[in-house]
């Protein structure tokens, strides 16, 4: 019973925390650019704007623009409860829920696009075309550097894969884990939509990627998005920091503030490369997209070995 | 069985009805339907038995014909099989007497509704034949009636091309099954099923024959790339839910035969395993490819039908390496996926395919830049094909994520073996690209025909279609939502049945597959619950607000009317663009207009310039052939002639 409560305290946590992490990413960019920027916790004052608001509803549109938010954000929900956010254990986990948690993101993804089709909007049509292009490159990375902890630790679930088996081999496998954690990165960087894939701050709807697929959304599902957003970028961090930075041996306290610690971390590296780099031209995405697949292919290849 | 030989009797009747009674066709659809329902749930009987009791039934007649005996019987895949069959059929038999309600007292529809209950007969027959004459004539009663059903509206060109191409395609397969057979009687001197899982494994230089054989014979059946080249064309040709048992089942006789095959050939090589496995992965990746340059919606579902088959063949590959490599649980794995993804296509692609019929006859064209805002005009319909689509792209909670995580359960645990059977993993990336493709696809074709505003007259004066044809939808979605949210009873049948083909019995292993089961279902049951609530708690907290209804943001102008909106070309050209020639479509871009040409790689590129060869090749001596009677004997005489010469010199 209590490691019920305890694990699902973590993951309420990981669900707490999630608008602090995207906030110390603007936070690092504005730093390193010359600005002050918003204070870390400014995500948590605009979600409370947004979730206050009325809307603006398109003519246009359906139901299935009513539930597109809801569902975005319900699905990603249920994902947080596969991802091990102490780096030990998840909520809930079985072998091969990868698939899962890789479903339910794309179920949102699904839910997103449908709704950006439902504006008839050319604008969201084409967010919503290249939003899928991503995905259909980000997805099958995705699963390449996540076979790599799977096959190292010889664990078939999510926590499993990242937890006290994974610990014990880490030095061992180490130079596929680093490729994969890399890889990792360049993936959570394109599947929250920051530079140099996308740019959540850029004003031209015709460079934005998944900010003008959600142009009609406004008001609480706005606010929804958003935070389902947050959310989603914690998960993919928690992710890779467990690939890279296996706690599973550590004491559970520990373990949960080298984890918070982590984030951090990858949090500020996200906004270093946001600082320094500009957005790559939309046809240089898949070719870094297919080299990070094939840098994730050599790392299965090598913990194969 | 005499339940299963009572029905299918009545559905026969049932199929006699409209054309007995031409002048009555309310009460002889009504009979036709009756009988063929009332058909379906005898013969399903027994196949409910084999599956509860864990039994199997059979049954011989001994015949004067060579070729052995004609046996029938029903193990548990033959069991899974039937279900099938009779579920979608009777589903589809409902929707085609909707749809061809308006022409129903003409002939030709009596006609056609009497081939499609005997093909209902016949692919029942097909999956419970234990024998090789019973198998080969149920296949071509199959093929044949298949095949009329194909040319109902034989009147336009394109109705003809496919047809004639199914026509030879569907024989040339049933020759070299029959050759198959053949062989293997040699291997054995057995004819019966039976008699060749008697006989065992058969000499190590047949098997890779025997294997190579099936493979073509029922692969072609099936669908799988490079031999797809005539499922397009003939599924969207044929009336839709001609389309629908088309695409849902006669394709998976192809699968049955495979699956069937392994069962009875035993331990296969490695070799055949990655062979299935990489031709499953081609059929995937290049299926989607193809089906999301489509903008015919029919041809579209029609090249997925290649890409779901390519995941079934996944499996069975899977299945096939853990029977050659020793690993019980990633063979039943495999098979149980291999076999739960085919009765789930056949679910969500009849539904889909019973969908885009209501959409094609509500808005009279297939083209999928011709409709749009139909999800106002009908929302049943689409709210059912968003069903259908959400679980082809394999995502919770509906049924197709089940059993492509049982495939990817079987690939992943292959991953952890010690022997060479761990590169299979590779399979997953696969899976992986497959899944997000589809996502890419399906979101196109929902867009596109039910989103943003009408882009043809047609599509803005649709109306919803009548309750026969939403009725078996509703039915098709009702067994998506079920096996998605309640997996256990389809996991543990199609385990069975998995295990029985692999010819191990991993039970053990089986339990952490259940558990596994029970957690999806928990996870999908909470998905829907949670959206459920959210959806109450959203409206609720809206209720008070200022809400405003205004046009779509267009950057502060006027959206210039419906031609503004995104077409499904230009929703699909930036991911045909990163996989380039593969994806088989010539792209016309310039400033104002983008065109997608998409073409055949197999039929366009390799098969009509071959035929242009040997056809070519064939025209030189057309000069032989002049129809002058004279001359021909002077050919017998000048044959006999040469016949003696050779005798006479080269003879002792």
């Amino acid at each position: 019973m209590t490691t019920i409560v305890l694990r699902l305290g973590a993951t309420l946590l990981m669900l707490g925390v999630a608008p602090a992490v995207l906030g110390l990413v603007t936070r690092t960019r504005a730093l390193l650019t010359g600005r002050r920027g918003a204070p870390v916790l400014q995500g948590y004052a605009d979600l409370a704007k947004l979730l206050r608001k009325g809307a603006v509803f398109s003519e246009v549109t359906t139901p299935a623009f009513q539930v597109s938010a809801l569902i975005y954000l319900v699905t990603t929900v249920v994902a947080a409860g596969l991802v091990p956010f102490d780096g030990r254990a998840a909520l809930t986990g079985f072998p091969g829920d990868l698939l899962l948690f890789a479903g339910l993101l794309a179920a949102g993804r699904y839910a997103l696009v449908v709704a950006a089709l439902d504006t008839g909007s050319s604008f969201e049509g084409m967010g919503a075309s290249r939003e899928v292009m991503l995905g259909s490159l980000v997805e099958p990375a995705l699963f390449l550097c996540l076979m790599v902890p799977m096959l190292a630790s010889g664990q078939l679930s999510l926590a499993g894969m990242l937890g006290s088996e994974l610990a014990r081999v880490w030095t061992l496998e180490a130079p596929a884990l680093v490729m994969s954690g890399v890889c990792l990165f360049v993936l959570l960087i394109a599947e929250s939509g920051r530079v140099p894939i996308d740019d959540p701050a850029t004003h031209l709807e015709l460079t934005m990627i998944h900010e003008v697929m959600v142009l009609d959304h406004g008001g609480l599902d706005l606010g929804l998005i958003q935070y389902a957003g947050a959310v989603k970028f914690t998960m993919l961090a928690t992710l890779l920091l467990g690939v890279v930075e296996p706690r599973g041996a550590m004491a559970p306290g520990v373990a949960l503030a080298a984890g918070i610690a982590g984030l951090a971390l990858v949090a500020m590296a996200v906004g270093v490369v946001e600082a320094v780099m500009g957005r790559l031209r939309l046809n240089r995405v898949p070719q870094l997209l297919v080299a990070t697949a094939m840098l994730a292919t050599v790392a299965v290849i090598l913990v194969l070995h | 069985m005499t339940y299963l030989f009572a029905g299918l009797a009545l559905m026969l009747a049932g199929g006699l009805a409209p054309l007995l009674a031409l002048h009555r066709p309310r009460l002889a659809d009504r009979i036709y339907l009756v009988l063929l329902g009332g058909g379906a749930g005898l013969a399903g009987l027994p196949a409910v038995a084999v599956l509860v009791n864990r039994t199997w039934a059979d049954v011989s007649f001994a015949s004067g014909v060579p070729l052995g005996p004609w046996s029938f019987g029903i193990d548990r895949l033959s069991a899974v099989f039937l279900l099938l069959v009779l579920g979608v059929g009777v589903a589809t038999a409902v929707y085609g007497a909707g749809y061809l309600r308006e022409h129903r007292s003409r002939r030709e529809v009596a006609v056609a509704h009497l081939l499609f209950a005997f093909l209902i007969v016949a692919l029942a027959c097909v999956v419970t034949a234990r024998a090789t004459l019973s198998l080969l004539v149920a296949w071509e009663a199959m093929a044949l009636s298949a095949f009329v059903l194909v040319m109902f509206d034989g009147e336009r060109d394109e109705v003809r091309h496919a047809g004639l191409v199914y026509f030879a395609t569907t024989h040339a397969g049933t020759l070299v099954i029959s050759v198959m057979f053949l062989c293997w009687h040699a291997a054995t001197g057995e004819w019966t099923f039976d008699g060749f899982m008697r006989h065992g494994a058969v000499a190590p230089a047949m098997m890779p024959i025997l294997l190579l054989l099936g493979l073509v014979g029922f692969g072609l059946k099936a669908g799988m790339v490079p031999l797809h080249f005539w499922l397009p064309g003939a599924h969207a040709a044929a009336p839709s839910h001609v389309s629908a048992i088309m695409s849902g089942l006669v394709i998976k006789t192809g699968i049955y035969g495979l699956l069937r095959m392994t069962m009875l050939l035993g331990q296969p090589p490695a070799w055949w395993g990655w062979l299935l496995l990489t031709l499953g992965t081609a059929s995937g990746v290049l299926g989607v490819l193809w089906a999301l340059s489509q903008h015919d919606l029919k041809r579209l579902l029609a090249y997925h039908s290649v890409e779901n088959i390519g995941i079934i063949l996944m499996g069975a590959g899977v299945g096939a390496l853990g029977m050659a490599y020793d690993a019980p649980l990633v063979a039943a794995l495999g098979m149980a996926g291999a076999l739960l993804h085919t009765v789930n296509h056949a679910v969500f692609k009849s539904l889909l395919f019973l969908g885009a019929g209501a959409v094609v006859e509500a808005t009279g064209t297939r083209d999928l830049e011709h409709a749009g805002g139909l999800a106002r005009r009908m929302p049943l319909t689409a709210t059912l094909f968003t069903i259908g689509s959400v679980a082809i792209v394999g995502l919770p909670p509906l049924n197709g994520f089940v059993s492509e995580w049982m495939v990817f359960r079987a690939l992943a645990g292959a991953g952890l073996a010690g022997t060479t059977l761990r590169l299979a993993v590779f399979g997953v990336a696969a899976l992986a690209l497959i899944g997000a493709l589809a996502l890419a696809c399906f979101t196109k074709v929902e867009g596109a025909l039910f989103f943003g505003r009408a882009r043809s007259a047609g599509a803005g004066q649709a109306r919803e279609v009548g309750p026969l044809l939403l009725g078996p939808m509703v039915g098709l979605a009702l067994v998506c939502a079920f096996i998605g949210l309640l997996p256990g009873i389809a996991v543990s049948v199609a385990l069975e049945a998995g295990s029985l083909v692999a010819g191990a019995g991993a039970s053990a292993p089986a339990a952490d597959v259940m558990r596994s089961a029970g957690l999806i279902s928990g996870a999908a049951l909470a998905l829907v619950v949670a959206i459920g609530v959210a959806v109450v708690i959203r409206r609720r907290l809206l209720s008070g607000r200022a809400l405003e209804r205004a046009p779509t943001w267009a950057c502060a102008n006027d959206l210039p009317v419906s031609r503004g909106q995104y077409t499904a070309s230009s929703f699909a050209a930036p991911v045909l663009a990163v996989f380039g020639p593969v994806s088989g479509v010539r792209l016309d871009r310039s400033a104002g207009v983008l065109h997608t040409h998409p073409g055949d790689a197999v039929f366009d590129r390799v098969l009509r310039p071959a035929w242009r060869k040997v056809s070519g090749l064939a025209g030189l001596i057309r000069g032989l052939q002049h129809g002058r009677l004279h001359i021909y004997l002077l050919y017998s005489v000048g044959t006999v002639i040469a016949l003696l010469v050779y005798l006479a010199v080269w003879r002792p």
